[in-house]
């Protein structure tokens, strides 16, 4: 490392290294896990589900679904930061909160559909309150994308996509709870149901935590590396602001 | 076209969409960091950490 680089230059660049291992770690779990679950996790039984092989999108959706719920989790914070203090990290996590969020709620649906056009028959059900309101989250994240590109970058600009981002976390509890209230087409919860047992095999258990640790390590490295990126970002548009400034000078 | 079939092709087009997404912010983030050194050298600036929008507000 250069001896005269700033403190700030330097904890920029470990931020943006831990961001790129993140990634790269993260990537090479996920891929990992997905083989395993296509090559050794055990099936189900016949009789247990319409189309048994189909389990094995479970391996990519509920990673992709908590990959989500932290992406919108960290959209509400930075929502939060950029609305109460208008923090400049706020502002940041809430792109990035809202990037990640659309990737990975796309991610989610889709294999979603997978399973449902395999399962149920139907790849959506309009009547089902989880998948609906996961569906709403994720045109949320969006129009917040896409929104944020077509307007120039302001403080009004951002005032109105930061409330977007705050209400819309209300969406969060209420997907998390839909199958436990209303159980409609999406399963119950198979883990964590609070009823003190799970109903998964130990190697399918293992596989599950292990494609989740894969996933949530890639999706914080998606997370650093954006923050970064719209760092840079703020930092060339005021530099060529200068730098247009100074040429019709 | 077989169910194993059809879960290879998916699994295999959601490794290769997860590779794009991640190649793609790498990638993007070394056009920025090339063109931010570009701009900084005609400058003559060092690095920094910078809002433009909070900065007009100040």
């Amino acid at each position: 490392m250069n001896m005269l680089q700033s403190p700030q230059a330097s904890g920029s660049i470990m931020g943006r290294r831990a961001g790129r291992t993140c990634l790269a770690v993260g990537y090479l779990g996920a891929a990992t896990a997905l083989a395993l679950a296509f090559l050794w996790v055990p099936s189900v039984p016949n009789d247990a589900f319409e189309s048994p092989e189909a389990q094995r999108i479970f391996y990519w959706h509920v990673p992709s679904a908590w990959m989500a719920m932290i992406a919108f989790g960290v959209l509400f914070v930075g929502s939060a930061l950029w609305f109460t203090r208008r923090s400049a990290l706020g502002w940041r996590l809430h792109v990035a909160g809202s990037e990640a969020g659309l990737a990975t709620g796309l991610m989610a649906i889709w294999s979603g559909c997978v399973w449902g056009a395999a399962e149920w028959g139907v790849p959506w059900d309009w009547t089902d309150v989880r998948l609906n309101t996961f569906g709403l989250l994720t045109l949320l994240a969006m129009l917040l994308v896409l929104g944020r590109r077509a307007q120039p970058d302001g403080v009004e600009s951002r005032d109105t996509f930061a409330t977007a981002g705050l209400f819309g976390f209300i969406l969060v509890p209420v997907t998390y709870v839909a199958t436990r209230i209303w159980q409609i087409r999406h399963p119950g919860p198979v883990i964590a149901s609070g009823d003190g047992g799970g109903s998964l095999a130990p190697e399918m258990g293992a596989l599950l935590g292990f494609a989740t640790l894969s996933f949530t390590v890639l999706i914080v490295g998606h997370l650093m590396e954006s923050v970064h990126l719209t760092s840079l970002e703020q930092r060339l548009d005021r530099l060529q602001g200068k730098l247009d400034g100074g040429a019709t000078e | 076209m077989n169910g194993m079939t059809a879960l290879a092709l998916g699994y295999l087009g959601m490794l290769v969409a997860l590779g794009v997404w991640t190649w793609t912010v790498m990638s993007r983030g070394r056009d920025i960091e090339r063109r931010l050194a570009s701009t900084e050298a005609a400058l003559g600036l060092k690095d920094g950490n910078v809002d433009p929008v909070l900065d007009d507000k100040r």
